[in-house]
C-alpha cells in the first residue's frame, strides 16, 4: 500500500479512528489526536503494508498509550519535585545515569526471579511471546504444547510481571 | 451498565494486551467497543499496558550484541582453509569438494541455479522445500537429500525433520543442522547470514555449536574469530517469499543487494549511503519502475539510473 492508499484509508476510516481515540479517552481533544496520529503515520513512510487497517488502530493505540505514559511521567516529576523540592530540570532524570542503570539491574533480577517461580515452561513462553515477539500458534508447535496452555500460561506470567510494576512502583 | 468488579475488568484488559501482541491481530473494532462500555475499562487498559512495557523494557534494556566467540577446535580441513589467502571463488570450490569428499563414492551432485530477479522452489525426496530466492547457487545430491550447499545467494529451508537424520546445510565456513525448523540462509561476499523462522538450527554443531530458535539471526564473517547473534520477528523472515523485505537497521549496501537478488536489476549503494541503516518494509510490487520510484524517498536516497543498473545516492535536494 503506498501512502496515497495509506491516506486514502485513513479519510475513509476517519470516524471510526475517532471513536477509536474517544473510547480510550481522548476526549474533546480527540480530533487533535486523529491530526497526531496522521503526522505520525505521515513521518513513519512505513513503505507498503499487510494489513492497513490494522495498522491504522495499532498506531491510534501507541499513540493514546504514549499520551498516557507522557501524563504519568509528568505527574510523577512534579510529584518527586514537591516531595524533593530540590531542582530538576525538565527531560533528564535527576538520578545518577549510573544508579538508574543499577536499579533496573536488580529489577531484572527479581522480574526473572519472580518468573522462574512461575515454572520453566510459563516464564519460556512468556519470553518467547513478550520478548522475541512470537505467535501463540507458533510457541504451542514449537513446545509441543496445546494452545490452551500457552494461553493460560502468559496470563499468568503476563499479570505475575505487570503485578511486579506495580509493586515496584509503590516501593 | 452495571459496572464490573475491576478483577473482572482487569483480567479483560490482560486478554486484549496479550492478544494484541500478536502480529496477525485484527479485532481492533471489538477492542475499541470493549474500551466504549465503560471509560473505567481504558483506565485500567492503560495502566496495565504501561506497566508490561516498563515490564518488558528491563529484559530488553540494550545490551552489546551477544558475540560467540569462534571455537578454537575446528576440523584442520577448514583450518587450512582459512589460513591461506585463497579467493572466495576457490573457497567454495574446496568446500564443496570436501564436502562431497564426505558423502562417499555412491553420491550424485548436481546443481540447481536461479539468475537474479527469479524464484525457484526445489522439493527434495524427503519433502523438504527449499525456496530459491534469484542469483542463488545450490548445489545438492540425488542420493543424499539430507544435505544442501549453498554456494551464494539466498535460501528458505522448509525442512522435514527427521532427529536421527539432520538435515544439513553447509555454506561458506558454517555447518548448519536444523532441530525441526525453517529457516533462511544468505551467503554472499564472504558474509553468511542465517535467520530461524520457526524451530531450531544449530550453527557448526562440532564448533561453536550455536543453537539459534526462532527469531533469532546470526551473522558470521569469513576470517572473523567471532559470530554476532540478533533478533527478528519471525514472520518478517524470509519475507522475500512474500515478497516482502523487512529491515530492522541493515545497511542500505544489504538493502541494494538484497533488491538486486529480488529484482533481477543491478541497484547498488554509493559509497557515502552504503553504511546507513534503514528501518522498514520494502514490498516488491511487480512494477518495477512503481517500485524504484517509492524507492528515494522510503530509503531517503536519491536513485540514479545509469548504464549499469540503479544506484542509491545521498539526497541532493532539500526535503520539503
Amino acid at each position: 500500500m503506498t501512502q496515497a492508499g495509506l491516506e486514502a484509508l485513513f479519510l475513509a476510516n476517519r470516524a471510526r479512528l475517532l471513536r477509536f481515540i474517544i473510547a480510550h479517552g481522548g476526549g474533546d481533544q480527540a480530533e487533535d489526536l486523529l491530526q497526531e496520529l496522521w503526522l505520525r503515520i505521515a513521518a513513519a513512510q512505513p513503505g507498503p503494508i499487510a494489513q492497513p487497517l490494522s495498522y491504522l488502530y495499532r498506531a491510534a493505540n501507541n499513540l493514546m498509550l504514549d499520551r498516557y505514559r507522557s501524563a504519568q511521567y509528568t505527574a510523577r516529576r512534579e510529584r518527586d519535585w514537591s516531595d524533593a523540592n530540590g531542582a530538576t530540570v525538565p527531560g533528564i532524570s535527576d538520578e545518577p545515569s549510573g544508579e538508574r542503570a543499577m536499579i533496573a539491574r536488580e529489577q531484572l533480577r527479581i522480574a526473572e526471579q519472580r518468573l522462574a517461580t512461575l515454572g520453566a515452561r510459563a516464564a519460556a513462553i512468556f519470553r518467547r511471546h513478550r520478548i522475541d515477539g512470537a505467535s501463540q500458534r507458533q510457541i504451542a508447535a514449537e513446545m509441543g504444547v496445546s494452545l490452551s496452555t500457552v494461553e493460560s500460561d502468559l496470563r499468568k506470567s503476563y499479570r505475575a510481571m505487570i503485578d511486579l510494576q506495580k509493586d515496584f512502583d509503590e516501593a | 451498565m452495571m459496572s464490573q468488579p475491576r478483577d473482572n475488568i482487569e483480567e479483560q484488559a490482560l486478554d486484549w494486551l496479550i492478544r494484541q501482541r500478536e502480529p496477525a491481530f485484527d479485532e481492533w473494532e471489538a477492542f475499541a467497543d470493549w474500551l466504549a462500555a465503560d471509560p473505567e475499562h481504558a483506565a485500567i487498559y492503560h495502566a496495565m499496558a504501561a506497566a508490561d512495557e516498563r515490564s518488558a523494557a528491563l529484559f530488553t534494556a540494550p545490551s552489546p550484541a551477544p558475540i560467540v566467540r569462534r571455537a578454537e577446535a575446528i576440523t584442520p580441513r577448514r583450518r587450512i582453509g582459512r589460513r591461506s589467502a585463497i579467493g572466495l571463488a576457490t573457497a567454495a570450490a574446496l568446500l564443496a569438494i570436501t564436502s562431497y569428499g564426505l558423502l562417499g563414492p555412491g553420491s550424485s551432485p548436481y546443481a540447481v541455479e536461479t539468475p537474479p530477479g527469479v524464484h525457484r522452489t526445489v522439493t527434495l525426496a524427503d519433502g523438504t522445500r527449499i525456496e530459491m530466492n534469484g542469483g542463488t547457487r545450490l548445489r545438492l545430491d540425488r542420493e543424499d537429500s539430507r544435505l544442501a550447499l549453498l554456494d551464494h545467494g539466498e535460501a528458505a529451508f522448509t525442512v522435514t525433520h527427521d532427529a536421527d537424520n539432520p538435515f544439513v546445510v553447509k555454506t561458506g565456513d558454517a555447518t548448519l543442522r536444523d532441530v525441526g525448523t525453517i529457516f533462511n540462509v544468505l551467503r554472499e561476499a564472504g558474509v553468511t547470514q542465517v535467520a530461524v523462522a520457526e524451530g531450531a538450527v544449530l550453527y557448526n554443531p562440532d564448533g561453536e555449536a550455536v543453537r539459534l530458535d526462532a527469531g533469532r539471526t546470526l551473522r558470521a564473517v569469513d576470517g572473523e574469530d567471532h559470530v554476532v547473534l540478533g533478533s527478528t520477528a519471525p514472520a518478517d523472515m524470509a519475507g522475500w517469499r512474500q515478497g516482502r523485505l523487512v529491515y530492522d537497521g541493515a545497511p542500505l549496501a544489504s538493502v541494494a543487494s538484497d533488491l538486486s537478488r529480488n529484482l533481477g536489476l543491478r541497484v547498488a549503494a554509493s559509497p557515502e549511503v552504503a553504511a546507513r541503516p534503514f528501518r522498514g518494509i520494502i514490498m516488491l510490487d511487480r512494477d518495477r519502475d512503481r517500485l524504484l520510484a517509492q524507492l528515494g524517498p522510503l530509503l531517503d536516497v536519491d536513485v540514479k539510473r545509469d548504464q549499469q543498473g540503479w544506484t542509491l545516492t545521498a539526497r541532493t535536494r532539500a526535503q520539503p
